[in-house]
């Protein structure tokens, strides 16, 4: 066993955890943070994605051991209980998500993007969304609710697409 | 996975250490975005596990005396955003991009990349078009190795069992030099590679000098297309003759047929991606000049 500490959603955790566990596990069974999904296990779907020193990564492709001391941000660490974090807002408003089983990873993965405060465009934003898969929405209204969440925080527009010429 | 002990060790000389007593029951861990893949699915023990991710002796880009210097800890998402990178070797930066999605860039690592030697991989062609260089530490003293020699085998390198993978080289006069990457997936985002390209060339007097061709996905490693290297070298530059050289190209892969796409799907790409980067590498030069 391996004494893993984390700085989760600011709180300093410790479990004990044999080394072959993976951080999405020690969060959800050893700490109980349940919000971030396990999918496909091997990096594809992006449903376990959480934030590691500020960067989103797939839960489920490191070990625990590799995050020890490192500051975690999982989706529970994003709304209290006043108030939804603006990105959950406009994707409640836009009704983004339809069973939500993607949507903690969409939603931390989307924080990571506007976090780096850069300007972004409609094609960044799928760019930053290839890793995470939805099987209900056909992304559409995810998208829209990433450029409200977008516009909203960062008081930007997005740039405006032009209509081709007939 | 099965259970492994878990090492951690604090320096580049305590992980050859580590490697020396373990090896060959051990697995290096870096991103951990290939091997923890396989090590889900593997019904033996690996042994032991050591993590190299911490490990500030393989992070950095810099500038040394054999040319550029890449730490084999470095990330996609680092090399995408350094200046260094941008202003020498900037096909890197398209390369690194089309590293599976930001998740796997964030974590997954340029030597990984290499270690895995899986023919898709999208580090390959380009550094293998700027005839890169690798620096291998074991416990028996560093080496450095072409990458072409290191590239051994599908899933096999030159790396020993007690060996690291410790930085990548691009040669100093190979920085600048004007090179382009293409990727051909069945989508956009987060597909392997159907077909991999690069080129890299100077233009001097109007004539290619040092042209560079590496195809992916195509052979068992990434390779090196010579002959249409061969067809360009010396010669004054027309788009005829880069037309000619991609169909050349094409008869120096060996393409599989297999769910994802045929033989002589692959075998159009291989044209169509030799052509695009020669030409773009080409723009490249213009632009310069
Ligand atoms: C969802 C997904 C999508 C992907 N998409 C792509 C893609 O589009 N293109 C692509 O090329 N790859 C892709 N990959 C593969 C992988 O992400 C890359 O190859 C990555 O660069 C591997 O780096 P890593 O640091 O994660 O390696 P690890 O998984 O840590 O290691 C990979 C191998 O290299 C060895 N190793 C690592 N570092 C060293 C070292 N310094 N010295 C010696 N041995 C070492 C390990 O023992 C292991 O065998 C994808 C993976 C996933 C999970
Ligand atoms: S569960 Fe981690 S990417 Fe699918
Ligand atoms: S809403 Fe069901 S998977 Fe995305």
């Amino acid at each position: 066993m391996t004494d893993v500490t984390l700085i989760v959603n600011g709180e300093t955790k410790t479990a004990s955890v044999p080394p072959e566990t993976t951080l999405l596990k020690m969060l959800r069974e050893d700490l109980n943070y349940t919000g971030s999904k396990l999918g496909c296990d091997v990096g594809d779907c992006g449903a376990c994605t959480v934030l590691v020193d500020g960067l989103a990564v797939n839960a489920c492709l490191m070990l625990a051991g590799q995050a020890e001391g490192k500051e975690i941000l999982t989706i529970e660490g994003l709304s209290t209980l006043e108030k939804y974090h603006p990105i959950q807002k406009a994707f409640e408003d836009v009704a983004a998500l339809q069973c939500g089983f993607c949507g903690p990873g969409m939603i931390m993965t989307t924080k990571a993007l506007i976090d780096q405060d850069e300007d972004v465009t409609r094609q960044n934003i799928k760019d930053a969304l290839s890793g995470n898969l939805c099987r209900c929405t056909g992304y559409t209204k995810i998208i829209e609710g990433v450029i409200d969440a977008y516009q909203e925080i960062t008081g930007k527009k997005l740039p405006e697409i032009k209509p081709r010429a007939a | 996975m099965k259970p492994f002990d878990f090492i951690q060790p604090a320096t580049i000389d305590a992980a050859i250490l580590a490697l020396a007593e373990y090896s060959p029951n051990v697995r290096i861990l870096n991103g951990g975005t290939d091997c923890l893949v396989e090590l889900k699915h593997v019904a033996q023990s690996p042994g032991v596990v050591i993590d190299v991710s911490r490990l500030q002796g393989l992070k950095g880009i810099e500038i040394v005396d054999a040319g550029l210097r890449i730490g084999a800890g470095v990330t996609h998402t680092e090399i995408m955003a350094d200046p260094l990178i941008k202003e020498h070797v900037p096909a890197m930066i398209d390369a690194a991009h089309t590293v599976g999605a930001v998740q796997t860039r964030n974590l997954g690592t340029l030597g990984g990349n290499l270690v895995t030697c899986v023919p898709s991989m999208d580090s390959g062609p380009t550094l293998l078009a700027l005839d890169a260089d690798v620096t291998i530490l074991g416990a028996k003293g560093t080496r450095q190795s072409s990458l072409t020699d290191f590239f051994v085998a599908p899933r096999k390198t030159s790396l020993e069992p007690d060996e690291l993978l410790l930085e990548i080289i691009i040669p100093k006069e190979n920085l600048g030099k004007p090179a382009s990457f293409i990727k051909f997936g069945l989508r956009k985002g987060q597909a392997l590679a159907l077909v991999n390209a690069a080129s890299a060339l100077w233009v001097e007097g109007n004539k290619f000098k040092d042209v560079r061709i590496a195809l992916g996905a195509v052979a068992p490693v990434v390779i090196r297309a010579s002959k249409a290297e061969a067809l360009l070298e010396g010669q004054s530059v027309s788009e005829g003759l880069i037309q000619e050289a991609a169909k050349i190209a094409v008869g120096e892969a060996k393409p599989i047929d297999d769910f994802r796409a045929s033989k002589e799907y692959r075998n159009d790409l291989i044209e169509v991606g030799t052509r695009r980067t020669l030409q773009a590498a080409l723009g490249a030069s213009n632009i310069q000049s």
